[in-house]
């Protein structure tokens, strides 16, 4: 019942893409319960691992007979052990998520992103947890990471009613996911990555950057998904009259000018913001996928997942 | 203070415009909530200061640039209470204003017409209230305005016609124009009427003017309460061959007076040039008392043919203050000529017995060498009878001198056109012989004879004379115009006649004698009829009664003759046209007219089958081409007589119930001023922030 609960906000064609996909990462990992995924110690799995002799005590279930009438001796059959992984989704519920319409407004884009991810992982027996940050709900609410079998349905209804606004407080997120999400876990943080802090301040991008990289000296994974409207992308605006730019946080005053003199600077500035973001996750071992929100959602999901796989650095 | 154009002040209303400019153009920015505003630039300050009212200082100024130029064309004036004083009581009323020449006389900066126009304004404005004004003005072409209720539209005609530069400086007098104005006014049950005659007070103006016409009393107002200033005029400027000097040389004089109030007791120069094909050729200078006149000659010799346009004009350091006599124009031209037509009474087989043998000879052997060129055509006397009947006038077009050469007598029913012909500058030259009957001649032609012929007589023959059977000729009169140029008897002393006509003396008649016999007998006499010459021979032009055609002085005296009788100054090149004086040009077919600005007219003939130029109003030099054939040239000028400008008192006023009229002074001078000075800030302010934001 969960799983369609978190289904309408999943299109046909994402979940058609998902009946042939499966979320895996390109390394072992640890889980704290049996699942699907390769773990990094030997366990009872379907893959097989080695041989190895039969010592006492060893369960006789898992001796290997038709390797003792090859050998003459008793060996044991060691198979990879299959862990779960635990599916972290951290939405940024900012007031600058609120930018777009339709589908393609970067709240909705996001949410359909990460109900796509939750209903993959679901799926496949994974562990599903979630935070939103920002939004009316005290932030209390909004902190505690559930586990998605207990609360799937509520991750949908959440991503359904929440109306983006204030400011998502990354530090405080981070460090509760740093400490509650089991070692190994996939953080997928979906944000635009603009302006963490709502204030403009480059402090407010080094403070999440370091609670990212907290996040990554206890061995998770971590994705980045900045999440952008082409409007922030393109700036189309070009006509003589003036805009007046009012911020979505309204946090500062807004700023007037004819779009056509202005675009120049802004899309300079934009992009030394986003070369900056590209640099410090590479430097800090982040995943960093950068989407807008027109592009095709299963597209989307398909290139998150190859993204995923690809992903083989996690432990070191 | 009030305005003469309120209509004006409306656009006052403009004002407004600037500001609802800027409040229209202040484009509201559109909204756009975004979330990426860290990454834009701080607001533009040129569309922040586009939504604000920026450079307060520079709309003020504009604001009172456009204030100050509708303030301009409402024209603000001050009032104040006038010189004049119009009829009290209701009444109708004609504006009479004076357009001649004379009101072209500068004072205090303006015209007097621009004067008779501000009084005129004065009148209006002080007329009582359901009084009827009309406009005449002494220009034909000027403005009239039947009498109306709405004073305005006086005023309107008045300035329309004075931007429109109108005044054509004719020499039309107030009291010929007097009739017309009157016409505006007729009787209507007890109103009053008046007219208001504005104008100056010299020859032609108020002074002419009777107290009342037909029963409307004429009210004199001067244009201007000033005295005219001194001013020095151009007056006649004739000019005449100096064959004595020069084949080709001519004799130029005018007339220059120093006139009006002198400023001065002490002698004036004047420099007057002779400008000839547009270069000044010759100045001199004369020395004026105050009110005397001097004249002035030039002798140059021309070397160019035809008609030479020339100009003689004053040169002062200061402008005149009557600037339309300062120049005055002539054509003129070395050589004459002269179209003769000879009637021949008495021809002839054998040449030398022709009536007109000799003369024809003298005529030809003068036209290899001499300045006057004579075109000449002969017909017998029932040929210019019939002619004259068929044609009527038409048959002496274009002829300068008639010879009627031992011609019995013209028919008497075309003798009246023959005598039209004369009074309209033909010369005639009667000589006599034994086909001439004296008493037809008396019958038909008698008004146009120096002295009414008596029968023919054969000299000596008389009582007490039947010694000598020939009469010598007594020495030529040198002082006559037909022996200018003669410096001794001209080889004529030795002639001798055997026969004359005498002629009948007639105290009362005018006539001059140029030769005669030493019996005291005229041998030819010359008189004026009309604008015309006339010459009789008493003596025959051949050999029949006398030898004067052997004798050396023949040739010039036939050429001097002819030259008197063809100069009577009514052939276009010596006319000299007023200024809007109709002109009758000969002939019937149409001719083109090239004015003196260059402009064409073609003229064609009316409905009487007249040639009739009426365009003259521009004073100089004019060209009139008929077909292929030469140009004939005349010349327009202002009339002398505006030139005088001594003052004379207008007639009295009658008695009457007055009241006061304002004048006007403008103000809108003082505005431009300002205009401009605003205008110059503006341009300034403009500059500075344009430097300024370069800068930027």
């Amino acid at each position: 019942m969960s799983a369609e609960a978190l289904g309408s906000l999943v299109p046909e064609e994402v979940r058609a893409l998902i009946r042939t996909q499966s979320l895996k990462l390109g390394r072992p990992i640890h889980g704290r319960g049996f699942g699907r995924h390769a773990a990094a110690r030997i366990g009872p799995g379907r893959e097989f691992r080695d041989h190895r002799p039969y010592v006492p005590g060893d369960d006789p279930r898992r001796l290997d007979w038709k390797a003792f009438a090859r050998r003459d001796r008793l060996v044991l059959r060691q198979t990879e052990s299959e862990d779960e992984l635990t599916l972290a989704l951290l939405l940024d519920g900012g007031g600058g998520m609120a930018y777009g319409a339709g589908a393609e407004r970067k709240f909705t884009f996001a949410a359909a992103v990460a109900a796509s991810l939750a209903y993959l992982a679901h799926g496949q027996g994974d562990a599903v947890v979630y935070a939103l940050g920002g939004g009316p709900l005290p932030p209390n609410t909004t902190l505690r990471l559930r586990r998605a079998s207990e609360s799937l349905a509520t991750l949908g209804e959440a991503l359904r009613s929440h109306r983006p606004a204030g400011v998502a407080p990354w530090p405080a997120l981070l460090e509760a996911a740093t400490h509650a999400l089991p070692p190994g876990s996939l953080v997928v943080v979906l944000s635009d990555l603009l302006d963490p802090g709502g204030r403009g301040l480059p402090e407010d991008d080094e403070r999440m950057l370091a609670g990212l990289q907290h996040l990554r000296a206890r061995r998770h994974d971590v994705l980045l998904v900045q999440v952008l409207h082409r409007d922030e992308v393109d700036f189309p605006w070009s006509e003589d009259r003036p805009l007046r730019f009012v911020d979505l946080w309204d946090r500062r005053p807004p700023r007037e000018g004819a779009a056509l003199a202005m675009r120049a600077a802004y899309l300079d500035a934009l992009q030394t913001h986003l070369r900056a973001w590209d640099e410090e996750a590479t430097r800090r071992g982040l995943m960093l996928e950068r989407l807008t929100t027109r592009a095709p959602l299963a597209e989307t999901i398909a290139r998150l997942i190859r993204r995923l796989g690809e992903h083989r650095t996690s432990l070191r | 203070m009030n305005f003469l154009a309120p209509a004006f002040l409306l656009g006052l209303g403009a004002l407004a415009l600037p500001v609802l400019a800027h409040v229209l153009g202040r484009q509201p920015p559109r909204d756009v909530p975004f979330a990426a505003v860290r990454f834009l630039p701080e607001a533009e300050p040129v569309v922040r200061q586009r939504r604000t009212l920026r450079d307060r200082g520079l709309l003020l100024v504009r604001l009172l640039l456009l204030a100050a130029a509708v303030l301009v064309f409402s024209r603000p004036a001050v009032r104040h209470e006038g010189p004049l004083r119009v009829v009290a009581q209701v009444h109708d009323c004609v504006l009479l204003v004076d357009a001649s020449g004379s009101m072209a006389m500068q004072i205090d900066g303006a015209s007097h017409l621009e004067h008779a126009v501000e009084r005129a304004t004065a009148i209006l404005e002080a007329l009582p209230t359901g009084s009827k004004v009309g406009l005449w003005t002494t220009d034909p072409g000027g403005p009239r305005l039947e009498p109306t209720a709405d004073p305005s539209r006086v005023r309107e005609a008045l300035e329309r016609w004075l931007d429109d530069g109108a005044p054509r400086w004719g020499a039309w007098r107030l009291a010929e124009a007097l009739p017309g104005a009157a016409t505006m006014l007729p009787r209507a049950g007890d109103r009053p009427r008046f007219i208001y005659a504005i104008g100056d007070r010299f020859t032609g103006g108020l002074a002419e003017l009777p107290s009342a016409w037909e029963g409307i009393p004429v009210l004199p107002i001067p244009a201007s309460d000033e005295d005219a200033p001194e001013h020095v005029a151009l007056l006649a400027v004739t000019w005449e061959p100096a064959a004595e000097i020069d084949p080709r040389a001519v004799r130029v004089q005018a007339t220059v007076r120093r006139a009006g109030p002198a400023k001065s007791e002490a002698p004036r120069e004047v420099a007057v040039a002779l400008h000839i094909a547009g270069e000044e050729v010759t100045r001199t200078t004369v020395t004026l008392a105050p009110d005397s006149e001097r004249r002035v000659e030039f002798t140059p010799t021309l070397t160019e043919d035809g008609q030479v346009a020339a100009k003689i004009s004053l040169v002062h350091d200061d402008p005149d203050p009557l600037p339309i006599d300062e120049a005055r124009h002539l054509w003129l031209s070395a050589e004459r000529d002269l179209e003769v037509l000879v009637v021949n009474g008495d021809p002839s087989e054998l040449r030398a017995h022709d009536e007109v043998y000799f003369f024809n000879t003298a005529i030809a052997a003068s036209q290899a060498t001499g300045s006057l060129r004579i075109a000449m055509r002969s017909m017998a006397p029932d040929q210019l009878d019939q002619d004259l009947r068929r044609r009527g006038a038409q048959a002496l077009h274009g002829v300068d001198v008639l010879v009627l050469a031992n011609v019995q007598a013209p028919a008497p029913d075309v003798a009246e056109t023959l005598l039209a012909a004369v009074r309209g500058g033909m010369g005639l030259w009667i000589t006599a012989g034994d086909r001439l009957d004296p008493q037809a001649y008396n019958a038909t032609l008698l008004p146009l004879l120096p002295l009414p012929m008596r029968d023919a007589m054969a000299v000596g023959t008389a009582p007490g004379r039947t010694e000598a059977r020939v009469e010598h000729l007594a020495p030529p009169v040198l002082s006559h115009p037909i022996f200018a140029g003669f410096r001794d008897v001209a080889g004529l002393e030795t002639s001798r006649a055997k026969k004359i006509v005498l002629l009948e003396p007639e105290a009362t008649r005018p006539h001059e004698v140029a030769l005669s016999f030493t019996s005291g007998a005229p041998a030819l006499i010359t008189s004026t009829y009309g604008s015309g010459r006339v010459a009789l021979l008493t003596t025959t032009i051949d050999r029949d009664w006398a030898d004067l055609p052997l004798r050396p002085g023949f040739v010039p005296l036939v050429l001097g003759t002819l030259s008197f009788l063809g100069d009577s100054g009514a052939d276009l090149a010596h006319r000299r046209v007023r200024v809007g004086e109709p002109l009758v040009l000969g002939g019937d077919t149409p001719v083109l007219v090239t004015m003196p600005n260059g402009r064409e007219i073609s003229v064609r003939p009316d409905k009487d089958g007249a040639l009739v130029l009426k365009e003259t109003y521009l004073p100089g030099h004019y060209r009139v081409r008929r077909n292929d054939a030469d140009a004939t040239v005349f010349v327009v000028e202002v009339d002398p007589a505006e030139s005088t400008t001594t003052a004379a008192d207008p007639p009295a006023s009658p008695e009457l119930e007055e009241a006061s009229s304002f004048v006007s002074k403008p103000q809108w001078r003082a505005l431009l001023l300002g205009l401009v000075v605003l205008l110059a800030i503006e341009s300034l302010w403009r500059w500075r922030r344009a430097v300024s934001g370069t800068k930027r």
